[in-house]
């Protein structure tokens, strides 16, 4: 008992195990045992040697006594180690094994039972089964019935009472009736429904504290943990992509009817199919097995050839050479290069604006005067008409009797001529329509010095028109050898070159000097067809044009400076462009524009022409339509010349298959006059 | 059926209504309108215009050709003559000198009976005319030469002592309009007998007062604004005004387009255009750097040939264009014309107006027309 005064104080004889369970006083109770801090509460019994622990419910009153747990150990010695639970081998090579409570060793006992004696006391001991030997203490400890049967008892999992009833019935102290009585009847309190001033003392310091901002009215929540990132999210994507490269594993064909074990007999193997099958290295093979057939799916054997065929797949996979092909998606409208809207490149003519009637057949040229006032136009009804422009009244009618091939303006604007070709003549007119001076100059200019006489033998003879064609207009005719295809001027407007196509003969070109009315014949040999020829506007360049290429002569050496080669079956005309300086360029243009064009009429081209001032060209067409585009060349030969279609204009009828004929802008304003197979000219502004 | 509601004012007291609001079927044209004003006033049958802000609303095409007989009328032509009509529509004279083609003709002043006239032709020449009405015959005073291309236009200024030309040799040339006995020294050897006995036959030679060039294309119009100002339009898309006393020019209004013909009220104080495409555009001349248009009329399909201000009305405008169409237009309703006079079967080239409120127009058709404009009597604003 006063040891276990001791015990109750000291925090240790819980831990060492060496509670009394036969103290029984209430202080203990109250402060020592079942003080436990919670709802659980430990029982420990001591029997001797070990501990038992028992746990139980938390729900059990608190007020159950001592006895209820504690049974009556029988003790016979109090010897008590103190070392604890510690492994027993520790003490091995000691001759003792723990102290005592008074701090005295235990000492081992002086002689081990060998196996002998053990088992001579199993033999003679009856009881031996009910010895435990106590390895804390060295000593032997016999239970008695009633420990044997606590043994048992706690190895069954009962209580160690035999008098503990656990089915006691159970008074419920606390249930879910109400009752009559309540368990106090006391009346509520005043400050149960009154607010609290506590309360509302904290709130408001709580309020406060929030309004002042020294504490946040949520916690922000602690994103350091939990929050997990992209690892690769700020790597490069090409390295990503390079990981992405996939490349699929070649398909393995779909399985056909061969592969079925009930293939249709077409194939099964012949006896010479199977022969040859045999015969047949395993390489060339067309199959790798022969086509077997079976009664039902049962009848199927193992495929023996499986692992050898999964090997071979994968060494196909394995060794397959695996090439990634780089397709480059390209639209191929990306390729053509961005064009400027036709919005934004005007002025040019879009609309028709005025008709100019009075021929009686198609009209195969026209012509504005290099002041912009008058037109020409030369019909195959024999005459020619001039216009004026702005009020589409026919001026003059000039009876020419024959076809008119060609009608061209003299460019130089202090004379007033016109050049008029038809059957084998070339007429110089003189319609009188401009200043007194401008006439009577033109008029000196064709009179000219006449004694100069044909140094060449060209076959043209000049002559005076008289009488009636006089009145009209016509002063001069050169009378060629064969027709007269078509009549240029030179610049100056002193010169003029005719052509007359012939394929057998070198006299296709003859150059006539209206001043000293002389006619020559530049060139020695015949180059081919020639379909048309020009002037330079400013060098002095000659540009002969045969059907497949354009020539390019230098006036002043007398040689030829370029040849051309066009890439459309037939050059049917010739423009130039007036602005820029390089010969080679301007005709580059000129057969590029050619080129486009055709890709643009859906027959073929009747004439091109050049503005004087605005970038613009037309073509005309064997369809009935002009085609206006914008031309933008560049110094840069590099550079492809811009060149922009703005405009179809559509207006002429078709008359015997034939459309517009010829084509010619007006010199200072953006108009373009076509002339048609529908006997009209029409006017675009 | 929607309802509006309307008011309408007047200026007439014969027409005035209530100044209260009525309530108007939304969808109701002028003829109903009329109709509602008729039996608020419990009147006959008046046919009503309406303006609403300043806009007409659109009214049926009502066109009566009428005649009257007091002033006369002159008309320039393709076949080397000039004509003077009476309105009856008889010609009064045929006045035939030119070699070429006659271009335009203008009045200088009709005084009593005799009257002097000018006629511009494609011969590089203009002839000032004496017309005696009571005898009805014509005389050649003088012949203006100094052009170096067809003359295209002339114009006297307001006093009558003054006129001015435009030709296609750019030019813009000031002659005196006053007839005289002496002939001006011709310049330049006459070294063409035939031609200078033909124009001395007509009339005494004139050389101009004063050159004005500047223009880089033909001139297609030309007007005095003012005594002292000249306004000519041109092919190069301009149109320049110029002042006489110095010869020098002011302002020059840009364009894009040939203008064929211009037009100056001195009522609202505008230049009406009209050029080689579908458009009639208002200018103000008095804007120093004013190549912004007022305002665009735009109806006809061909080019606008001609373009004149009415002289008493300070809003209408009539022009002739190639579309065979002669418009009048108002410019408070500038989306559409008021009428469209299709009389002709070509092309029409000029357009003029009498004092009486008369229409002319000329066209390729041969044909001179003229149109009775019976104006608006009410006004009614809604």
């Amino acid at each position: 008992p006063e040891e276990d005064e001791d015990l109750s104080d000291s925090e240790d004889s819980v831990y060492s195990g060496l509670e009394d369970s036969g103290s029984d006083s209430e202080e203990d109770e109250e402060d020592g045992f079942f003080n436990v801090p919670g709802d659980v509460f430990h029982a420990v019994l001591n029997h001797y040697s070990g501990f038992c622990w028992v746990f139980l419910p938390t729900r059990l009153p608190r007020f159950f006594s001592k006895d209820m747990l504690m049974c009556p150990f029988l003790v016979l010695q109090d010897i008590r180690n103190t070392v604890g639970n510690i492994p027993m081998e520790w003490y091995r090579d000691f001759p003792h094994i723990g102290y005592d409570l008074d701090g005295k060793k235990i000492y081992k006992p002086i002689r081990n039972k060998d196996e002998l004696d053990d088992f001579l006391d199993k033999m003679e001991n009856p009881d031996y089964w009910r010895t435990v030997h106590d390895n804390q203490t060295g000593s032997v400890i016999v239970l008695s019935d009633e420990q044997v049967e606590l043994v048992n008892r706690l190895q069954r999992g009962q209580f160690g009472d035999i008098n503990f009833n656990e089915y006691q019935p159970s008074v419920e102290y606390f249930s879910s009736d109400v009752m009559i009585h309540p368990v106090t009847n006391r009346p509520e309190d005043k400050r149960s429904f009154i607010p609290s001033l506590v309360e509302k003392e904290k709130v408001s310091k709580l309020v406060h504290a929030i309004k002042m901002g020294w504490i946040k009215p949520r916690r922000v929540e602690d994103n350091s943990r939990g929050t997990f990132y992209d690892l690769w999210a700020s790597e490069d994507s090409s390295i990503l992509s390079k990981h992405r490269m996939h490349l699929p594993a070649p398909k393995i064909p779909l399985p056909g009817h061969n592969e079925s074990y009930n293939p249709p007999p077409e194939y099964l193997f012949t006896d010479e199919e199977r022969a040859l099958w045999e015969q047949q290295d395993p390489s060339d093979r067309k199959l790798p097995y022969v086509p077997m057939k079976f009664s039902s799916l049962r009848q199927v054997p193992a495929f023996p050839r499986f692992i050898h065929e999964r090997f071979e797949r994968c060494l196909d996979l394995y060794l397959c050479p695996r090439q990634r092909k780089m397709r480059v998606n390209v639209n191929p409208e990306d390729l053509i290069p961005k064009l400027p809207k036709p919005k934004d490149l005007q002025p040019f003519p879009t609309v028709q604006s005025l008709v100019y009637r009075g021929h009686s057949s198609l009209i195969r040229s026209i012509s504005v005067s290099p002041s912009g006032q008058w037109l020409a136009s030369g019909s195959d009804d024999g005459t020619v008409r001039i216009w004026e422009v702005c009020s589409s009244r026919c001026m003059k009618t000039i009876q020419v009797g024959g076809a008119v091939k060609t009608v061209t303006w003299n460019p130089n604007p202090a004379v007033c001529l016109l050049a008029v070709a038809l059957n084998s003549v070339v007429l110089i007119l003189s319609p009188a329509l401009a200043d007194r001076q401008v006439v009577s100059s033109s008029e000196r200019l064709l009179l000219g010095d006449q004694e100069a006489e044909a140094a060449e033998d060209t076959g043209a003879v000049w002559s005076e028109a008289e009488g009636e064609e006089l009145n009209q207009g016509i002063r001069l005719k050169v009378h060629h050898p064969k027709a007269v295809h078509q009549v240029v001027w030179h610049a100056k407007g002193d010169y003029l070159a005719s052509v007359m196509p012939d394929n057998s003969s070198h006299l296709q070109v003859l150059i006539h000097q209206l001043s000293r009315r002389r006619s020559q014949n530049p060139f020695r040999r015949n180059k081919g067809l020639v379909q048309c020829v020009s002037f330079h506007p400013v060098r002095p360049y000659f540009f002969v044009a045969t059907q497949r290429s354009v020539r390019i002569y230098n006036l002043v050496k007398q040689e030829m400076t370029k040849k051309l080669q066009a890439n459309s079956k037939w050059i049917s005309s010739m423009a130039f462009y007036p602005v820029c300086g390089s010969v080679s360029l301007t005709v580059l243009i000129v057969l590029i524009t050619c080129h486009l064009i055709c890709r643009h009429h859906k027959k073929a081209v009747r004439g091109v022409a050049y503005h004087r001032v605005y970038p613009l060209f037309a073509s005309a067409s064997d369809d009935g339509s002009v085609i206006v585009c914008h031309g933008t060349v560049y110094n840069d030969l590099l550079q492809n010349p811009l060149i922009v279609p703005v405009k179809v204009l559509r207006g002429h009828v078709m008359t015997h298959d034939l459309g517009v004929l010829d084509v010619t802008f007006h010199p200072t304003q953006p108009w373009v006059f076509s002339s048609g197979a529908d006997n009209t000219i029409r006017l675009f502004t | 059926m929607s309802q509006l509601q309307a008011r309408f004012f007047t200026e007439n007291k014969r027409y005035v209504v209530d100044d209260v609001p009525f309530s108007i079927p939304a969808a109701s044209e002028v003829e109903e309108l009329s109709s509602v004003i008729n039996q608020l006033l419990l009147a006959k049958d008046v046919d009503f215009d309406f303006l609403v802000r300043g806009q007409f609303l659109r009214t049926p095409l009502s066109f009566h050709m009428e005649t009257e007989g007091i002033s006369t009328v002159r008309h320039r032509s393709y076949d080397k003559t000039a004509r003077i009509w009476s309105v009856e529509g008889k010609p009064v004279m045929t006045v035939a000198g030119h070699t070429d083609v006659v271009k335009d003709v203008a009045w200088v002043k009709r005084e009593g009976l005799t009257s002097l006239l000018l006629t511009a032709s494609l011969d590089q020449t203009i002839l000032m005319w004496e017309w005696n009405s009571e005898r009805n015959k014509v005389k050649a005073r003088h012949c203006c030469r100094g052009h170096t291309g067809s003359v295209d236009t002339i114009a006297t200024d307001p006093t009558g002592s003054k006129f001015c030309s435009g030709s296609w040799d750019k030019m813009l040339k000031i002659w005196s309009a006053v007839p005289s006995d002496e002939a001006d020294e011709v310049e330049g050897p006459p070294d063409r007998p035939r031609k200078k006995q033909k124009t001395q036959q007509l009339g005494l030679t004139r050389t101009p007062i004063m050159t004005l060039s500047g223009h880089n294309e033909a001139v297609s119009s030309v007007l005095w604004c003012d005594t002292e100002e000249i306004c000519s339009a041109s092919w190069d898309h301009t149109i320049r005004v110029w002042d006489v006393e110095t010869g020098g020019m002011k302002t020059t209004l840009t364009g894009n387009k040939v203008f064929n013909s211009i037009s100056y009220s001195p009522l609202c104080r505008r230049l009406a255009s009209g050029s080689t495409d579908r458009h009639i555009r208002l200018w103000d001349p008095r804007t120093k750097d004013g190549s912004l248009v007022l305002l665009s009329l735009s109806s006809h399909t061909g080019w606008v040939t001609a373009v004149k201000w009415a002289p008493a009305h300070e809003h209408q405008l009539v022009s002739a264009s190639l579309d065979n169409l002669v418009k009048l237009w108002d410019t408070r309703s500038c989306k559409a014309p008021l009428y469209d006079v299709a009389a002709h079967e070509d092309k029409v080239f000029c357009v003029d107006w009498t004092e009486s409120a008369l229409l002319l127009s000329g066209g390729a058709d041969n044909k001179l027309y003229t149109y009775r404009y019976s104006a608006c009597q009410t006004d009614a604003g809604a």
